[in-house]
C-alpha cells in the first residue's frame, strides 16, 4: 500500500503529465546542444553568436518573425495532432504527410478553380486529407498490411497525383507561369483567404497572420475532449494500448482503426487548409518533389508533446520557432537546414524519451518505484 | 571430492519491491532427481534463473563439486555442464529440430564458420535412440507435436553433455499417458549418471519420481525432506503454510433449462485449413457447471473463441437460451447474456494501460449508467469501481486509479471475475481461471464458480489442470483434436481414465 | 530495348542490395525504416569521396576507394539506428523516422557547406563506374550486387553467422537461453544493413547521372526497397526477382519517352512515377496475408524480461 504521506519528489514522480514534459524538455535541451555542436564544426568562430542565438531569438524579435511563427505554428498544430492522434490508437500515421499533400489540392483548387468562400476550401482541404487518411486505415484493418507502410506509399503516390493535376502539362488553371507556382489567392481568391480579423496588423502586417492559429487551436481542445471525456475516446485508447482486449470487449477494432486513420488524414488536411489559405505560401508543383516537410514535422510535434493534443500546441510553436529561427541564420556561416537537423535530432532523442522518463522518476522517488515488473518472471 | 555436485548456499534474489529468494539453500546429490516444490509465484523459477545465470543473485554462492563458480550467463551453466528446460519452450518455430539443437553450439569451420550439420545430426540421432527420445530431425518445430518439443529441449540439453538437468514445470502441457513416459526418461537419465533437478507444484509426480525435495514458500525455503518418508499431506502443509482444503462442498444440484446449446460447430484453420474445433454439440444448463478437459492445444480455445465471437465459425449453431447468436458481434453476443473470463488476461481480459476502474466498466462503459450522449460519467465510474473494489476484495496500490499493469496476478483475476460476473449474465464462460494463481486465490476463484452455479447461473469452465476438472464440475467433456470425444461424471471417473481420453486413446458417443 | 534493360538492371541492382540489408536488419529482429536516410547519407559520402580522390587516380581506385566510404557511411549511420533500438529500446519504426528526416536535412547541410554556397547539388564523374558492354551499359554496382547476393545466400544459410541472426529475428529469448548474445547479432544485422544501403544509395546516384541534388534525397528508393523485402519474403533469391519486376516498373517511367508507343500515350512523367508505388500497394494487399515476417521484429530484447 502507498504511504499517505509522499514527498514532493515523489508525487511528481508518480505525475505522468510531470515526467512527460521533464522528459521533452530533456529532449530539447540535448537536442539543441548537438546542434551547436554542428554549428562548430561548420564554423567554431560563430557558433554561438551568428548560430544558436540567432535560431534562439530570431523568433521573438520583431512582431513580424513571431508572426511567421504563429503562421507556420497553425498547421503543424494539425499534422501534430493527427498523428498524435493515431498515436493514442496505437497507429503511426506515418501518412500525415500525404494527407497534407491532398488538403492542399482541396483547398487550393476549390479557391483557386471554384472560387469558393474560404471555410468551404477548409472543408475541401479536411474531405480529401480524411480520404487519404481512410485508405491506409482500411488497408490495415481488412487486409493486415502494416499501416507505415501504406501510410509511405500513397505519401509518393498523392503527392506525384497532385503535382501532375496541379500542374497539367502547364496548362492546369491552377498553375501560374509566371511564378511556376500556384496562383496566389491574394490575387485571384481573396475570398478563399481565412481572414485576419485584425491580427496581421499585431505582427507587422504580416498578411499571412490569420485566425488559423485560433482554428488549430480549437481543434486541439476538439481531440482532447474526444479523447479524453467521451466513449469514443475511450474505444479509440483501448484499441491502441490493447487491440486484443478491445475486441474482447465488443469494440470494433476494424471500424475503429478505419474511423482513427480518417480522423488523423482530415486534421492533416485542414493542416495544408491553414497554409495555404492564410497564404504563407504557393504550391510549387514542378519543384515540389519532396513530401512537404510540415507532414513530417508533425510527427516531432505529436512525439515532442508525447501525443498530448495540448501539449501539441506548444511543441508546434517550438518547432516552428527554431525553423523561423533556422532561415534567419546568416547564409555567410550557416544553411537553413540546421533547424531541420536540430528538430530531427530532437524526434531521434523523443524516440527514447521513455529511458528519460524513467531516469527521472528514479531520481525523484528514489529506488522505490514502484513498477509493473512486481515478481520476477515467476509464472 | 563433495557429496554435492551442485549446492547453492544463502541465495538472496530482489526484483524492485519484491524479495523472490530469501537466503534460500538448495543441495543437488550427484544421480539424484530432487524436486523443486513451492506454489506459483514461491520462487522456483527465479533460483533455477540463477543456477541458469539468466539472473545474478544478490547474495549467497553457487558451488559445483564443492568448488565456488560464478555464473553470468547461459553460457557459464553450459560450460558447467548445467541445462533447462524452461516451462515454455525456448524454440524457434521455423527452425527444424536439428538446428534447434545445435544453437549456440554449432559445429562449423574455423574459418568463416560454415555450419557442419552431418556430424551433428549423427550425434543427435545416437542421443536419440540412447536415451529413448524419438525425433525427427529435420522437422519443423511447429509442425511437430509439444511431446516432441518437449523432447527436442531434452535432447539440446544432452547434446551439450550436460550433467545437471533443471526441468521447469515439464508436465504442465503433457497427457497423463505422457506423463508417464516423460517420468521414464527421467529416472533413465538418472540411472546414466545425470543430475536431474525437477520444478513443479504437483505432489504426485514427486512421490512417483523423486529422491529427495527441497519446499520454497514465499522465497523462503521451508526444507528438504526424503521424499519416500514423508507423506504428500505433509509436503502440502510445508508447501502452503497451512491445511489446505482444496475439495469442494459441493451444494445439490437444481438443474434449469438450457442456457447454451452449441450444434455441430465446425472451425478452420485459417493458415493450413484443418479443422480446429469438429462438429461440436453440447449443452449447458441452469445450475451446472460444465467442464470441458483436454491437453492443450486441441481446440479448447478456439470453441471458446468462436462462443464469445472472437473467432468465426465454419458451421453449426450457438443458441443463448432460445436466441440463435451464431452470427452475432461480441458486443451483442455480451449483451444477450454472455460473460467471459478469458483464457489470457493481458492479452484479452484487461487493457494493462487503462486503471483498474476503467478496466472494470470495460464492457459497459457505454450504458446509460456511465455515459450520457457519448460522454463518459466519470463520477459515476468511480462509485462503481469503488464498490466492485469492495466486494471482491480487489487489491491495488491505489485503488480505482490504479494502472492494471501495476497489480499482482491474482488480483488483476480477481477484477476480471468482479466485472464479468457483476454483469449477471446466465451465462459464464470461465477459460483457465485459475491459471498461474496461489492456493488462496485458487480456492477463492473455485468458489465463485460455485457460487455462481447454485445461483442458478450456466458455468462452462475450461481447464487443463486434474484436480480441477476432476473436483469443480457436474459435468466432464473431453476434447481431443477438436472433437467430443467422450462425457464423464466426475464423481465417477479417475484421472487415468479421464487421460485415456484426453490422449486420444478410447472414445465414446 | 537496350534502355529498358539498362535501367531495369540499374534499379534492380538498387533495390535488390537495399532490401537484402533490410532484410538482414529484419531477420535479425529490428525494423529498418531508415533505408530510405542511409541511402542519402551512403550516396552523399561515396559522392564526396569520389571528389576528393586525387587527380589522375586509377579507375579501380576511385571504385575501390568511393563504394567502402559508402559502405562504412551507411553503417555509421545505421549505428545511431541499432543504437536507440537495441540499447535502449526506443520505438524502431520512430527511431527510424527520425533517421530519415535527420539525414536529408544532415546531407543538405553537409552538401552546401562542401560547395560552400547555397546550392546542395554535387557534381562528379560517373566514368569509372560505367562499361559499355556492346551495345548495353552496365556500371560496376551490376557486379557488386551479383556478389551481394550470393554473400547473402550463403551467410544466412549456410553460417553460424546466419543461423544465429535468424534465431534472434524468430525467437530472442531462445536464442538468449543458448548463450547467443542477441543483442551483438542484432547489432551485426543492422551494421550490415547499413552497409548494404549506403552501397545501393550510391548505386542509385552515380551510374546515370553526373550531378545530384541531396534536396530531393532519393526519392522513396528507400521505401520501395523494403516493399520489395516484404515482396521478397525476407528471402534472398526471392528478393532478387521482386526487385526486378519493381525496377520494372520504375524504368518506364524513364524511357517512357524514347518509345513512341509510350509516348503517345501522354502519360507525365507523374503518372510512371506513381506506377511503382501503386503497383506495390496491389501486390502488398494480395500477398499480405500469407506474408511471414520475422516473428520477433520490432519487439526492442530487455535481457531482463526474459
Amino acid at each position: 500500500m502507498d504511504n499517505k504521506k509522499t514527498s514532493l519528489g515523489g508525487r511528481l514522480a508518480s505525475s505522468e503529465a510531470f515526467l512527460s514534459v521533464a522528459a521533452s524538455l530533456i529532449c530539447i535541451v540535448i537536442g539543441l546542444l548537438l546542434g551547436v555542436i554542428v554549428l562548430a564544426i561548420i564554423n567554431a568562430e560563430h557558433a554561438i553568436g551568428d548560430g544558436l542565438l540567432v535560431i534562439l531569438q530570431s523568433g521573438i524579435k520583431s512582431p513580424r518573425n513571431m508572426g511567421t511563427v504563429l503562421a507556420n505554428a497553425a498547421p503543424l498544430i494539425m499534422t501534430g495532432l493527427s498523428v498524435g492522434f493515431a498515436f493514442k490508437t496505437g497507429l503511426f500515421n506515418i501518412g500525415a504527410a500525404g494527407q497534407y499533400t491532398l488538403g492542399a489540392f482541396g483547398a487550393l483548387y476549390c479557391a483557386i478553380v471554384l472560387q469558393l468562400p474560404w471555410y468551404l476550401c477548409l472543408l475541401a482541404a479536411m474531405v480529401l486529407g480524411a480520404i487519404w487518411g481512410a485508405i491506409p486505415g482500411f488497408f490495415k484493418a481488412y487486409m493486415n498490411i502494416n499501416e507505415v507502410i501504406t501510410s509511405i506509399m500513397f505519401n509518393w503516390i498523392g503527392l506525384y497525383m497532385v503535382n501532375d493535376i496541379m500542374y497539367g502539362k502547364g496548362q492546369s488553371p491552377m498553375y501560374d507561369l509566371a511564378t511556376t507556382k500556384t496562383y496566389s489567392l491574394r490575387k485571384v481568391a481573396q475570398d478563399a483567404m481565412i481572414p485576419s480579423c485584425g491580427m496581421s496588423d499585431h505582427f507587422g502586417k504580416l498578411q499571412s497572420v490569420t485566425i488559423a492559429i485560433f482554428i488549430a487551436i480549437l481543434f486541439a481542445v476538439i481531440v482532447y475532449v474526444v479523447l479524453n471525456k467521451t466513449t469514443f475516446g475511450y474505444e479509440l485508447k483501448a484499441c491502441g494500448f490493447n487491440k486484443n482486449a478491445a475486441q474482447y470487449a465488443g469494440i470494433n477494432d476494424k471500424r475503429n482503426i478505419i474511423l482513427s486513420m480518417t480522423i488523423a488524414g482530415a486534421l492533416a488536411g485542414v493542416g495544408a487548409g491553414l497554409y495555404y489559405l492564410s497564404t504563407v505560401a504557393e504550391w510549387n508543383p514542378q519543384v515540389s518533389t519532396a513530401l512537404p516537410a510540415i507532414g513530417f514535422n508533425g510527427i516531432s510535434a505529436a512525439l515532442l508533446a508525447c501525443s498530448n493534443p495540448i501539449g501539441t500546441i506548444f511543441s508546434s510553436l517550438f518547432i516552428s520557432y527554431i525553423t523561423v529561427g533556422g532561415t534567419k541564420l546568416s547564409t555567410q556561416y550557416y544553411t537553413k537546414e540546421i533547424a531541420d537537423v536540430i528538430t530531427a535530432l530532437i524526434i531521434y532523442l523523443c524516440a527514447f524519451s521513455m529511458l528519460f522518463r524513467s531516469k527521472i522518476r528514479a531520481l525523484l522517488a528514489g529506488k522505490t518505484r514502484r513498477t509493473g515488473l512486481g515478481k520476477g518472471g515467476n509464472d | 571430492m563433495s557429496d554435492y555436485i551442485i549446492e547453492m548456499l544463502n541465495i538472496t534474489k530482489e526484483f524492485p519491491g519484491i524479495i523472490a529468494n530469501d537466503n534460500v539453500t538448495l543441495q543437488l546429490r550427484r544421480g539424484e532427481i530432487h524436486a523443486l516444490l513451492g506454489e506459483n509465484g514461491a520462487g522456483k523459477s527465479t533460483l533455477m534463473s540463477v543456477l541458469f545465470g539468466l539472473y545474478q543473485a544478490e547474495k549467497g554462492e553457487i558451488r559445483k563439486n564443492g568448488e565456488v563458480v560464478r555464473i553470468k550467463d547461459p553460457n557459464d551453466a553450459n560450460a558447467l555442464g548445467i541445462g533447462m528446460v524452461h516451462q515454455h519452450f525456448k524454440l524457434v518455430e521455423v527452425f527444424s529440430v536439428l538446428d534447434n539443437i545445435i544453437l549456440g553450439v554449432e559445429p562449423a569451420t574455423k574459418h568463416l564458420g560454415f555450419l557442419q550439420k552431418a556430424e551433428a545430426r549423427k550425434k543427435v540421432l545416437e542421443l536419440s535412440e540412447r536415451y529413448g527420445l524419438k525425433v525427427d530431425p529435420d522437422a519443423m518445430v511447429e509442425d511437430i507435436t509439444v511431446g516432441m518439443q518437449q523432447r527436442t529441449e531434452i535432447l539440446k540439453m544432452l547434446y551439450r553433455d550436460n550433467e545437471v538437468l533443471i526441468f521447469d514445470e515439464p508436465t504442465a502441457v503433457l497427457t497423463p499417458q505422457e506423463i508417464d513416459e516423460l517420468m521414464k526418461i527421467m529416472k533413465g537419465l538418472a540411472a546414466e549418471g545425470k543430475s536431474i533437478l525437477f520444478i513443479t507444484h504437483k505432489l504426485d509426480e514427486i512421490k512417483a519420481v523423486a529422491d529427495r525435495c527441497t519446499v520454497l514458500r514465499k522465497g523462503r525455503c521451508v526444507g528438504t525432506v526424503d521424499v519416500a518418508t514423508t507423506s504428500k499431506e505433509e509436503m502440502s502443509e510445508m508447501m502452503v503454510g497451512r491445511k489446505v482444503q482444496l475439495v469442494m462442498d459441493k451444494a445439490p444440484q437444481k438443474l434449469g433449462e438450457s442456457i447454451l446449446s452449441v450444434q455441430n460447430l465446425t472451425v478452420r484453420s485459417k493458415r493450413h485449413g484443418k479443422p480446429l474445433v469438429n462438429n461440436v454439440s453440447f449443452n449447458v444448463r441452469r445450475g451446472e457447471i460444465v467442464c470441458i478437459a483436454g491437453i492443450d492445444g486441441n481446440g479448447q480455445s478456439e470453441l471458446v473463441y468462436t462462443l464469445t465471437g472472437l473467432m468465426k465459425a465454419e458451421s453449426g449453431k450457438v443458441y443463448l437460451g432460445d436466441r440463435d447468436i451464431s452470427h452475432m458481434s461480441i458486443r451483442e453476443r455480451n449483451l444477450s447474456g454472455m460473460s467471459h473470463i478469458p483464457e489470457d488476461r493481458h492479452k484479452h481480459g484487461l487493457v494493462l494501460d487503462y486503471s483498474l476502474e476503467n478496466n472494470l466498466v470495460l464492457k459497459r462503459y457505454f450504458d446509460k449508467q456511465f455515459s450520457s450522449r457519448g460522454f463518459l460519467k466519470f463520477n459515476e465510474i468511480r462509485t462503481y469501481a469503488e464498490k466492485l473494489i469492495e466486494q471482491y476484495d480487489v487489491r491495488s496500490g491505489q485503488g480505482p486509479v490504479t494502472v492494471a499493469r501495476s497489480m499482482s496476478g491474482g488480483n488483476q483475476q480477481k477484477a476480471i471475475i468482479a466485472r464479468e460476473i457483476d454483469l449477471g449474465n446466465d451465462l459464464l464462460i470461465a477459460v483457465q481461471p485459475t491459471r498461474g494463481l496461489d492456493v488462496g486465490a485458487i480456492e477463492y476463484i473455485r468458489k465463485e464458480l460455485l457460487r455462481q452455479r447454485d445461483s442458478g447461473k450456466a458455468v462452462l469452465l475450461v481447464s487443463l489442470e486434474l484436480d480441477e476438472v476432476l473436483e469443480v464440475p457436474d459435468r466432464i467433456l473431453v476434447m481431443y483434436e477438436g472433437e467430443i470425444v467422450g462425457e464423464l461424471d466426475p464423481r465417477h471417473t479417475t484421472a487415468k481414465e479421464l487421460g485415456l481420453y484426453m490422449a486420444g486413446a478410447q472414445r465414446k458417443g | 530495348m537496350f534502355l529498358l534493360l539498362k535501367y531495369t538492371l540499374l534499379y534492380t541492382v538498387v533495390l535488390m542490395m537495399v532490401a537484402l540489408g533490410g532484410m538482414f536488419s529484419e531477420r535479425s529482429g529490428i525494423i529498418n525504416i531508415a533505408l530510405e536516410g542511409i541511402m542519402v547519407i551512403g550516396g552523399l559520402i561515396g559522392v564526396i569521396a569520389i571528389q576528393l580522390m586525387p587527380a589522375g587516380s586509377s579507375a579501380a581506385a576511385i571504385v575501390i576507394c568511393s563504394v567502402l566510404a559508402a559502405a562504412v557511411a551507411g553503417m555509421l549511420y545505421a549505428a545511431l539506428l541499432a543504437f536507440a533500438s537495441i540499447n535502449l529500446g526506443a520505438d524502431q519504426t520512430i527511431g527510424g523516422t527520425a533517421l530519415n528526416m535527420l539525414a536529408t536535412a544532415l546531407a543538405m547541410v553537409i552538401a552546401k557547406g562542401f560547395n560552400g554556397s547555397a546550392s546542395a547539388k554535387l557534381e562528379y564523374s560517373n566514368r569509372p563506374f560505367v562499361y559499355e558492354i556492346g551495345p548495353l551499359t552496365v556500371n560496376v554496382f551490376l557486379f557488386i550486387g551479383i556478389v551481394i547476393l550470393i554473400l547473402s545466400y550463403i551467410v544466412l544459410y549456410k553460417t553460424r553467422l546466419g543461423l544465429r541472426l535468424r534465431a534472434c529475428g524468430e525467437h530472442p529469448q531462445a536464442a538468449d537461453s543458448v548463450g547467443i548474445n542477441v543483442y551483438k547479432m542484432r547489432y551485426i544485422g543492422v551494421l550490415i544493413s547499413g552497409a548494404l544501403g549506403g552501397i545501393g544509395g550510391m548505386a542509385y546516384i552515380i551510374p546515370s547521372v553526373s550531378s545530384w541534388n541531396f534536396e530531393v534525397g532519393v526519392s522513396g528508393a528507400g521505401f520501395l526497397a523494403l516493399a520489395v523485402m516484404i515482396f521478397g519474403q525476407w528471402k534472398p533469391f526471392r528478393i532478387c526477382f521482386a526487385a526486378v519486376f519493381f525496377a520494372l516498373f520504375k524504368s518506364l517511367a524513364n524511357i517512357a519517352s524514347s518509345i513512341p508507343a509510350m509516348a503517345a500515350l501522354g502519360w507525365t512523367q507523374n503518372m510512371y512515377n506513381m506506377i511503382p508505388f501503386i503497383a506495390s500497394m496491389i501486390i502488398l494487399a494480395f500477398t499480405s496475408k500469407k506474408s511471414r515476417a520475422p516473428k520477433a521484429e520490432g519487439i526492442p530484447y530487455d535481457k531482463g524480461s526474459r
